[in-house]
């Protein structure tokens, strides 16, 4: 973060400019006090960065784009999310349970964990900040309407806003509609127009025109 | 303003619903140590040593003071330790004595 380069001119990689906090200081005492006393085992921080880094919502894109090609996949992936994932090779190494909700012409859908963070981190990777801060999940229960508004997204008042609060067994990944004019698009193309937030529930899934088919 | 009868029936976390401050779309990426501390408690969590509900409740037990005044991975590694001690993995003394160890360690990295 910083960006003061010029005071010193030691290795940035060993020798971090600041001082760690009080809590990286704890965060690395306990690791190394479990790995001395092999509760957890020697590169398995690390294996789990990697995991954890290799999920984005690119993953989650990838889903929404087979289940707007292939109806069969679609039934599947509402009637039980976590095994269609799974038979794309998403494994759900969190132990949750994913529950896809879709959205029509008549119900739209947006994901909050009103507790904490609970997020489909699987197939999105983790939350962005506004999703764990208490204004959205305050707002999210209480006036999604509003609360969407302020994303760009005007819901008209005939569409249902259905909110699902997610748990730590229990997360949810919105399937938004496929923009029209899509009807030549491959799965690739499809992808692309699927940003994390239209899987969230506050905006709608990329039109073509600024969603840059490739 | 919280008033002593909304703490009774509100854990702090619980707060669907509740009064807020005006909505702004924040992120940022996170910093090495937070990223760790993400991982630390998927580990856990295969482990069976702390579960995602057992870290949602130690960090709800900071209690609204320290919960306003953490950040978000402040307040987790600070519940692992508790928690941690509440199971009998770690005792705090030991912890306290590993911390200083810690410090100690990235200090003479930074001047070497």
């Amino acid at each position: 973060m910083s960006t003061e380069h010029t005071h010193h001119d030691h290795s940035p990689i060993t020798a971090p400019e600041n001082p760690p906090s009080y809590y990286e200081i704890m965060e690395t005492a306990i690791r190394e006090l479990l790995l001395e006393k092999k509760l957890i085992g020697a590169g398995e921080i690390r294996r789990q960065i990697e995991l954890l880094d290799s999920r984005t919502p690119a993953v989650g894109a990838k889903i929404v784009a087979r289940a707007w090609l292939d109806s069969d996949f679609r039934k599947r992936l509402l009637a039980d999310g976590t095994s269609a994932c799974e038979e794309m090779g998403i494994t759900f190494y969190d132990s949750t349970q994913l529950i896809v909700v879709e959205n029509t012409d008549t119900v739209h859908n947006l994901l909050v964990c009103t507790l904490c963070s609970c997020y489909p981190r699987p197939v999105l990777g983790l939350p962005p900040d506004w999703y764990k801060l208490k204004p959205y999940r305050s707002r999210a229960v209480k006036e999604p309407r509003a609360l969407l508004a302020e994303f760009g997204t005007i819901i008209p008042e005939n569409v249902e806003i259905h909110v699902s609060d997610s748990t730590a067994m229990v997360r949810y990944l919105v399937l938004p509609q496929r923009p029209r004019g899509t009807d030549n698009f491959n799965e690739e193309q499809l992808a692309a127009l699927v940003t994390r937030d239209s899987m969230i529930g506050v905006v709608r899934a990329n039109q073509p025109s600024n969603g840059e088919p490739q | 303003m919280m008033h002593s009868q909304d703490n009774l029936t509100r854990l702090p976390n619980d707060i669907g619903g509740a009064e807020s401050e005006h909505f702004e779309r924040v992120d940022r990426a996170l910093e090495p140590w937070e990223k760790r501390c993400h991982a630390l408690a998927d580990v856990l969590d295969y482990h069976k040593i702390i579960n995602t509900e057992e870290k949602r409740r130690g960090t709800e037990a900071l209690g609204s003071e320290l919960i306003a005044e953490l950040s978000y991975y402040e307040r987790w590694v600070a519940a692992f330790a508790n928690i941690l001690f509440t199971k009998g993995i770690l005792v705090p003394s030991e912890l306290a004595i590993k911390m200083s160890e810690v410090e100690a360690r990235f200090a003479a990295e930074r001047t070497s």
